[in-house]
């Protein structure tokens, strides 16, 4: 009885929840004639979204691979060595995990401007390359491994960076997974820097594309707006229902250690 | 790598730095000097457009921001966000984590399904409730079955910021209750036990075993939770634009319009900062209040 009672709270509570998902959906493809995809084929052309979502993948594979080097490295040397002062460098590492980013958002937009690298892939990957939560979680898993493997492959005569990219990265699988996870899906999302660093429709990422499709001419043209808000959040939908379980665990389990 | 020869003549850098150089170059330039270059600009005038491009003024951006309307309405607004947000999120977020627990058939669809909104882009879920609280849209085509509806919840001054509010519950609300349940597992189930054989009911179990048990949990949610909403941004961008009368106008709005549209860095970055010690101090007030050590003997006051 209890447990009725259970499930028909829960089913009420989703239901109220997707209901905006839904009208959302409904929305887009509710055309003149009737159900269509016409609205997602014309945003696609002419948002012009094709040229946002290249960018976004773009952008993303970029901060991706960056991430999973230099966080490899950095996590690998904080938890393997001793290093003068290290304490004090992790827990800047981890400072910055707590940072308000807007706070280095008007310097760094100054920084790119001497630079010249307004508008450019640099500008959208280079500064999140070393997100400081990747590294604080690779490290955290690490020390939970003894270096036995490690010290192994250095008595066979092994390099640092041969034992960094042979031994420990094959053992980091996991946290390099919660790794991709976390940063695909911020940087996917992304908008108030991407939005500052980009000045011209080529260079525009998706949610900053969607957000100025918003507020120019099409800002009452629902059905275009609604599909291109589905077109940005389709990739994160479908990996979402495949890797469900890595994902809720990955995004989860990482925060309550 | 066998064939290698155990000393080479060339000078080789110790491999700690090579390990850690990448990771200081990208912090170095993109976080610690524009984290510092943050707080001098604070004590420019700064205008790219001016003349006078950079003067020193002391003070005087900081001392602003206690007589400016503006960043005083905008303080206001943010403030009642937090403060009513966070807290309606934490406590809807432990109901559906409590309602999960057990075994529930299809717990795992409930999970996905209450976890979904948590990964979709705020640009996304912003122009989604844009054009669902409009006067023809979605909330309103719901309301209309009970007789109700037909009002323009972001274009009313008093039902604007709760609208936007409500949003950022229903947002948020689902992946803080996935770390509670993930939380849950870790509690013993003979606290439980001992729980019902004291013959406490829900409101007793609730007060003196879960939420004790989940404190460090909960004051880890109310931090990142605090940081983020004093950090709310999209929404008011792509729903209102500050409007209608200032009712949605926030801190990093006016960041944003002080430096990109008043084109007045040295002021946007006195804001910024003040945002940052907004955030610290509740975060550290969250992290006192929750913290396991010095919690008195299992009660919320």
């Amino acid at each position: 009885m209890k447990r009725n009672l259970q499930i028909v709270a829960l089913i009420l509570i989703l239901a109220v929840m997707a209901y905006p998902l839904v009208w959302m959906i409904t929305i887009s493809l509710r055309t003149a004639d009737g159900t269509s995809l016409r609205y997602y084929g014309e945003v696609w052309q002419a948002g012009p979204f094709d040229r946002y979502f290249v960018n976004s993948v773009v952008v993303v594979t970029i901060v991706l691979v960056g991430n999973i080097l230099i966080c490899s490295m950095a996590g690998y040397a904080f938890a393997r060595y001793r290093i003068p002062g290290g304490k004090i460098l992790f827990f800047l590492v981890i400072s910055m995990i707590m940072l308000p980013k807007q706070v280095i958002l008007v310097p760094l937009y100054i920084l790119m401007q001497k630079l010249h690298l307004i508008d450019t892939y640099a500008a959208l990957t280079l500064p999140f390359t070393a997100d400081p939560f990747n590294i604080f979680l690779i490290r955290q898993f690490l020390v939970t491994i003894p270096p036995d493997c490690e010290e192994a492959a250095r008595l066979e005569g092994a390099g640092e960076l041969t034992v960094l990219f042979r031994v420990v990265m094959p053992m980091l699988k996991p946290a390099l997974a919660v790794v991709a996870i976390h940063t695909c899906l911020i940087n996917w999302n992304s908008f108030l820097f991407p939005f500052i660093l980009t000045n011209t429709t080529s260079m525009r990422t998706l949610p900053v594309g969607l957000a100025l499709l918003s507020q120019g001419a099409h800002s009452t043209d629902w059905g275009h707006l609604m599909a291109g808000a589905l077109i940005a959040s389709l990739p994160v939908i479908l990996a979402f229902l495949v890797f469900q379980r890595q994902i809720i665990s990955g995004l989860t389990s990482g925060m309550t250690r | 790598m066998k064939g290698r020869p155990a000393n080479t003549d060339r000078f080789r850098l110790p491999p700690v730095v090579v390990l850690l150089l990448p990771w200081a170059i990208v912090y170095a330039v993109f976080y610690v000097f524009p984290f510092v270059f943050s707080f001098t600009l604070g004590f420019l005038s700064y205008n790219p457009l001016a003349v006078e491009k950079t003067s020193w003024v002391g003070v005087d951006n900081f001392a602003r921001l206690f007589t400016d309307p503006r960043f005083a309405r905008a303080l206001r607004n943010t403030l009642v966000f937090v403060l009513g947000t966070v807290p309606l999120t934490t406590i809807g977020a432990l109901g559906i984590a409590i309602l999960l627990r057990g075994r529930i058939a299809g717990k795992s669809l409930f999970k996905a399904g209450f976890f979904l909104p948590s990964i979709i882009s705020m640009v996304v879920i912003s122009l989604l409730f844009k054009l669902f609280y409009a006067p023809n849209g979605g909330l309103n085509q719901a309301l209309s079955l009970l007789g109700l509806g037909g009002h323009g919840w972001l274009t009313d001054p008093t039902t604007a910021l709760p609208a936007i509010m409500v949003m950022d519950v229903w947002a948020a609300m689902g992946y803080y209750a996935i770390i509670f349940d993930a939380a849950f597992a870790g509690i013993p189930k003979e606290l439980y036990e001992a729980a019902e054989l004291e013959g406490a009911g829900f409101r007793a179990t609730l007060r003196y075993v879960t939420v004790p048990m989940l404190r460090p949990v909960i004051s880890f949610v109310l931090v990142i939770n605090t940081i983020r909403s004093f950090q709310i941004f999209i929404e008011v961008f792509v729903m209102t634009q500050g409007g209608p009368l200032g009712s949605t106008d926030t801190l990093v709005l006016y960041l944003y319009e002080a430096a990109f549209r008043h084109l007045d860095y040295g002021y946007a970055s006195a804001i910024a900062y003040a945002v940052f010690v907004l955030s610290g101090v509740f975060s550290i007030f969250a992290i006192r209040r929750f913290r396991p050590q010095f919690g008195r003997s299992g009660t919320v006051g």
